[in-house]
Parts: C-alpha cells; sequence; structure tokens
C-alpha cells in the first residue's frame, strides 16, 4: 500500500475530465465530416478535362496545345467535356490556386447548360495582383446536390512558374 | 554525481526496453521518409552534400558503438555506448534538418529561410524561458528542454509530413472543398502532429525518468516540444507565403511573411503547439505518480485525446470565426478567433499547472521538513522556508553574492539545487514510485553536504 499525504486524486480525475471533453470534440467533428460528405454519394460519374491551355481573355477564346506549365502573366483556361454528363445533373468547375483559394470557375449549373457554351473554365487573376500566383492550381470539376458541392467528378492540376 | 547516483545498477528497467523499442520504430519511420524524399525526388541532390556532415556522425557514431562491444569493461563500454548514442541522436539531427530546410524553404532561398529562422528565434527562446521558469522549485536541465524543442523542430516535423501527404492523397483528395475537406485535414493534422510531437515526451518519460518528477515537469517537456515544433512551422509558412508573393511584389512578400510571423510567433506562440504538446506532457506527467498501469495508461490516453481534440477544433472550425481583410475590426477579430478558441484549453492548462505546483510544493514542504528533522545536516531546520519559496532562495543567493561574489552565489545555488533534489528523491521513495536504490538517496545526501561543506569555505 503506497502512503500518500499527496492529493493526486484531483489531478488524475482533471485529466480525464479533460480527456473526456477532449472525445466530445471529436465525436462532434466526425459528425460533422459525416453531415458534410455523407456515404453513398458516390455516382460514379467522371467528367473528362480535355486539356489546359493559355487564354485570352479579351478574346475568351484559348490558344496552342494544351500545356501543363504556364508563366504567372499567361492566363489559362480548361476545356471539360460537359456533354458527357447527364444533361440535367447540376454541376460546375473551379480552379484553386497554390493556396488553395478559389481562382475563378463556372457553374453550378446544368451540365446541359454548360455543354452548350464553350465549355471553358478560365482562371482569375487574384484582384489586386498583376499575374498568377507560382505553384500549383488545381481544377476540381464538381456534382451539385441542395446547392452544395458533393462530388469531384474530375481533377486536374498545371504550375504557373515563378518568374516576373 | 546525481546521474551516478541514480543509476547505479548495471541491469536497466522495463521502461528502457520499451523506450528503445519506440526510438527503434521511430527510426524505421524516419529511414523510409528518407528513402521516399530520395525516390520522389523532392530533395534535391544538393541536400547529399549538405548531409555529410551526418554521414561523418554517424560513421563516428559506429566506430564508438563497435568499441563499445569489444571492450569488456563495463565503465569504458557504457561511456562508448553513450558518445556512440549522443552522435547518433545528432547525425540523425542533421540529416533531418537538411531534409527539412529543402523541403520546407528550398522555394523562398537560403536568404529568406535564414530571416525567418533569424526572426522566430528570440520568440521562441522567450517561450522556451518563461515554461522552464513555470517550474519555480525544480527547474529541467536546459540540455532536456533543448533536446524537447529540437525533437519538436526537427525530429517530429519530419515524421509527420508524409503521413499528412498521405492522408491527404488517400482521403482528401476524394473530398470536395468544405467543412468536410477542413475536418478531414484537422483530423489529420491533430493526430499526426500530436502524435509525432507527444511520442517526445513519452520517450522523456521512459528514459530520463529521475528528470521527470510530475505534472509541472510534463508540461515543461511538452511546452518545450511545441515551441520546437512551432519554430520550424512558422519558417515553412513565412517562407512559402514569401516565395509565393515576392514575383508579384517584395513588400507584399515581407507583409505577409511578417504576417505570419505575427500570427504564430506572437499569438499563437503560447497558445498553439505549446499548449497542444504542453497538455500532452500534463497526461504524462499525471502517469508518472499513479501507481496502476491502467490508471497511467488511461491519464496518458486523456492527455493526448485532448491534445489532438484542441489541435483538431482550431483546424476545423477556425472558419466558422471569418476575419474580412478589409474589415476595420479584421485586427481585433484575429485576436479574439485565437482567444476564444485556444484560450479555453491554455486556461485548462494552467489550471492542471496550478493543481500541479500545489501538490509539488506542500510535498517538498512536508520532505524538506522530515529531512530537518531527521538531523543529517543535509537540510537545517532554519532552511526550509527559504527552500519552499523560490523568491526567498533567490534572495539568499543575491545575499551570498553581495558577500562573496558570484562564486557564492553559483555554490548558494547548487547547494539549494541538490537540496530540493534530495527532498524530491524522498517524496517518490516515500510513493514508491522510484526504481533507483535506496543507496541512491544517500549518495544524494552526501552530495549535499559536500556542497555545504564547500559553500561555507
Amino acid at each position: 500500500m503506497i502512503r500518500s499525504h499527496d492529493d493526486l486524486r484531483s489531478l488524475y480525475r482533471a485529466m480525464l475530465a479533460l480527456g473526456a471533453a477532449g472525445l466530445l470534440i471529436l465525436v462532434l467533428g466526425l459528425a460533422v465530416f459525416l453531415r458534410f460528405a455523407p456515404l453513398g454519394q458516390r455516382t460514379g460519374l467522371a467528367a473528362r478535362v480535355t486539356g489546359v491551355y493559355a487564354y485570352d481573355p479579351g478574346r475568351r477564346t484559348i490558344t496552342g496545345p494544351p500545356r501543363a506549365r504556364f508563366p504567372r502573366t499567361q492566363p489559362f483556361a480548361a476545356r471539360v467535356r460537359w456533354a458527357a454528363l447527364p444533361g440535367g445533373m447540376a454541376v460546375g468547375a473551379t480552379w484553386y490556386d497554390s493556396l488553395q483559394e478559389p481562382a475563378g470557375g463556372v457553374g453550378p449549373a446544368p451540365a446541359a447548360r454548360l455543354s452548350a457554351g464553350d465549355g471553358l473554365v478560365p482562371e482569375r487573376i487574384p484582384p489586386g495582383l498583376h499575374g498568377n500566383l507560382p505553384g500549383t492550381y488545381t481544377l476540381l470539376v464538381l456534382r451539385y446536390a441542395d446547392g452544395r458541392p458533393v462530388e469531384i467528378l474530375a481533377r486536374t492540376t498545371v504550375v504557373v512558374e515563378r518568374g516576373p | 554525481m546525481i546521474e551516478q547516483a541514480a543509476y547505479k545498477r548495471r541491469w536497466r528497467p522495463t521502461r528502457y526496453w520499451l523506450a528503445a523499442l519506440i526510438g527503434g520504430a521511430l527510426f524505421g519511420v524516419l529511414v523510409a521518409s528518407s528513402a521516399l524524399s530520395i525516390a520522389l525526388d523532392s530533395v534535391p541532390h544538393r541536400a547529399s552534400l549538405f548531409g555529410l556532415p551526418a554521414i561523418g556522425l554517424m560513421a563516428v557514431a559506429t566506430v564508438f558503438g563497435l568499441r563499445a562491444f569489444r571492450d569488456r569493461k563495463p565503465g569504458v563500454r557504457g561511456r562508448d555506448l553513450m558518445v556512440a548514442a549522443v552522435l547518433f541522436g545528432l547525425g540523425i539531427c542533421s540529416w533531418l534538418l537538411v531534409l527539412d530546410v529543402f523541403t520546407f524553404t528550398q522555394a523562398a532561398g537560403p536568404g529568406a529561410a535564414a530571416l525567418s529562422a533569424l526572426a522566430c528565434l528570440p520568440t521562441t527562446a522567450f517561450g522556451l524561458l518563461v515554461v522552464r521558469r513555470l517550474d519555480r522549485n525544480e527547474k529541467e536541465p536546459w540540455r532536456l528542454v533543448l533536446v524537447a524543442a529540437v525533437w519538436g523542430a526537427i525530429v517530429a516535423t519530419s515524421l509527420v509530413i508524409w503521413a499528412e501527404a498521405l492522408w491527404d492523397e488517400q482521403l482528401g483528395a476524394r473530398l470536395v472543398p468544405g467543412p468536410a475537406l477542413d475536418a478531414s485535414s484537422a483530423f489529420s493534422a491533430g493526430v499526426f502532429e500530436e502524435l509525432a510531437k507527444g511520442v517526445a515526451v513519452v520517450l522523456l518519460y521512459l528514459a530520463m525518468r529521475d528528470e521527470f518528477d510530475d505534472v509541472v515537469d510534463g508540461i515543461v517537456y511538452g511546452a518545450a516540444v511545441g515551441f520546437g515544433y512551432n519554430f520550424m512551422e512558422s519558417i515553412t509558412y513565412m517562407t512559402h507565403l514569401y516565395a509565393v508573393y515576392r514575383p508579384e511584389s517584395a513588400s507584399l512578400a515581407l507583409a505577409s511573411a511578417a504576417g505570419q510571423w505575427y500570427q504564430r510567433q506572437v499569438l499563437g506562440l503560447f497558445l498553439g503547439h505549446a499548449t497542444y504538446t504542453a497538455l500532452v506532457g500534463a497526461g504524462v506527467g499525471v502517469a508518472r505518480q499513479l501507481p496502476r498501469l491502467p490508471q497511467r495508461l488511461l491519464a496518458i490516453a486523456s492527455g493526448f485525446v485532448v491534445a489532438i481534440a484542441a489541435h483538431f477544433a482550431w483546424d476545423a472550425w477556425a472558419q466558422f470565426f471569418p476575419v474580412s481583410p478589409t474589415s476595420p475590426l479584421a485586427v481585433a477579430e484575429i485576436h479574439l478567433r485565437i482567444l476564444v478558441m485556444v484560450g479555453p484549453f491554455t486556461a485548462a492548462l494552467l489550471l492542471i499547472l496550478a493543481m500541479g505546483l500545489r501538490v509539488e510544493g506542500a510535498a517538498l514542504t512536508r520532505q524538506l521538513e522530515l529531512e530537518a528533522e531527521a538531523g543529517s545536516g543535509a537540510v537545517l531546520p532554519a532552511e526550509v522556508p527559504v527552500l519552499i519559496s523560490p523568491w526567498r532562495r533567490l534572495g539568499v543567493r543575491v545575499a551570498a553574492m553581495a558577500r562573496g561574489g558570484p562564486v557564492a552565489y553559483s555554490r548558494l545555488a547548487r547547494l539549494q539545487t541538490a537540496q530540493i533534489h534530495l527532498a524530491m528523491e524522498r517524496w517518490h521513495r516515500e510513493r514508491q514510485e522510484t526504481d533507483t536504490p535506496p543507496a541512491a538517496e544517500e549518495a544524494l545526501r552526501r552530495q549535499v553536504l559536500e556542497l555545504r561543506a564547500a559553500t561555507a569555505l
């Protein structure tokens, strides 16, 4: 039997209480995760990004062959084959810059309406800047339900080069 | 001398084997991580050149290790093994530092990385100083506090980088942007980062039991690991933002890096990684004094769970308190957000610390009184009220300096430290929570008497 004149029980109980509070927070986090990423949302559909091209924002056209790298000052746009998706499906596409901030996109709208256009998803130079941020840009093609994105249908990346 | 007294036995308790097992497993993970770095070509070849000193240290460690196994004399063998272990540890750390520097800062260049490190050094040192002073009765040795910080900065960051990358690739890549992705990333950061940092506290608890007395020590070591991690993470974010904005304009790049420095090294210095890992340390520290294994495991698990939860809550739910950069109240909102979200965890930690200090203070008072009553001369009755008060200890040291200069101050400080060590040893022995032989206590007593004799000269 340990002779003890110390009140370590209160410390032990305080730690257990903190652990229980922590567990509650993590369970709450799991609930949030499942609320916004519920199981059974996958349709198995996939969109097709045919390429990423240099883009002329004034004329709203692409030029040259598809590329994987762009200079900072060169705007670019992806071309998506929206026609391959069910026409009534709500879809959209968003570019994310190297800081994972949204950097332009289209939709959400029915796939049929987007396929009636040019199918281009241009990125947008961040306001106040002269060029794109260097690093990896990611395009996500998303399916929407109840106004919220619920499934990734396609993903592609390009690199914006460092430089003037 | 204290270490010799505490480790007279040639055999090593089970906890050393457990520590060695954990260390071996971590080494395996780090080797795999290093191999992946080379396989995926994310580290430039010049890293190999800068890694040469690390290889040199490993080579010398191997020589000492081999000599230790060849030598039959236990004293020489022990010394050689210790040198080999220290050199091996230094080699690992320097190699990981090379990997970290190139992985995290290569885009910004060595100048920006060095400036960022210089900017973070004083704040990190300030944090370590403050936290070490929290242990007002028996301060932890600087060598262990710095080892903890270096672990956080170099080893823990290296451990998490691949785990988080794999998690993102396997799960994060399938999630749409929004709360679910935020929660997923926050789970990844909370679990992997707190495990990688917390394992340092567990290793100190297993391997350095004589310098790991109670919950206060656990909080100090945990916070030190957190400061180290925060140091490297701050440099990573500062250099990353600098590299991203530098092509646009130098002033924008500097402002972004300075903003990160303020958020992580001023606002988040205590309210961030230091708090999270100190919570792990609190759990391990409470476990240090619990009699039964299930209780110890439960206390350690509680520390890890609350640390992971605190980290998770900040990472996942910070966006619930959005701060608009154009708002006139943006600066106030940034401060309020961190206070509201991390403040409660820091307050809970401070409460645990206060409870720990109270228990420790009461125990030391009692043990010092018992030692004084025993009449060994190691502690005199008149010294007890002085030894239990940090301010009165300082007062008599200053008075000694006024009489005999810095040498007298230093001698008295050593005497006071040894007396408190003795009281701590008595406390742990009374609670049957030490595996050192009874001779260790007598050796400490002799040491106090020798120091007293030296102080009287």
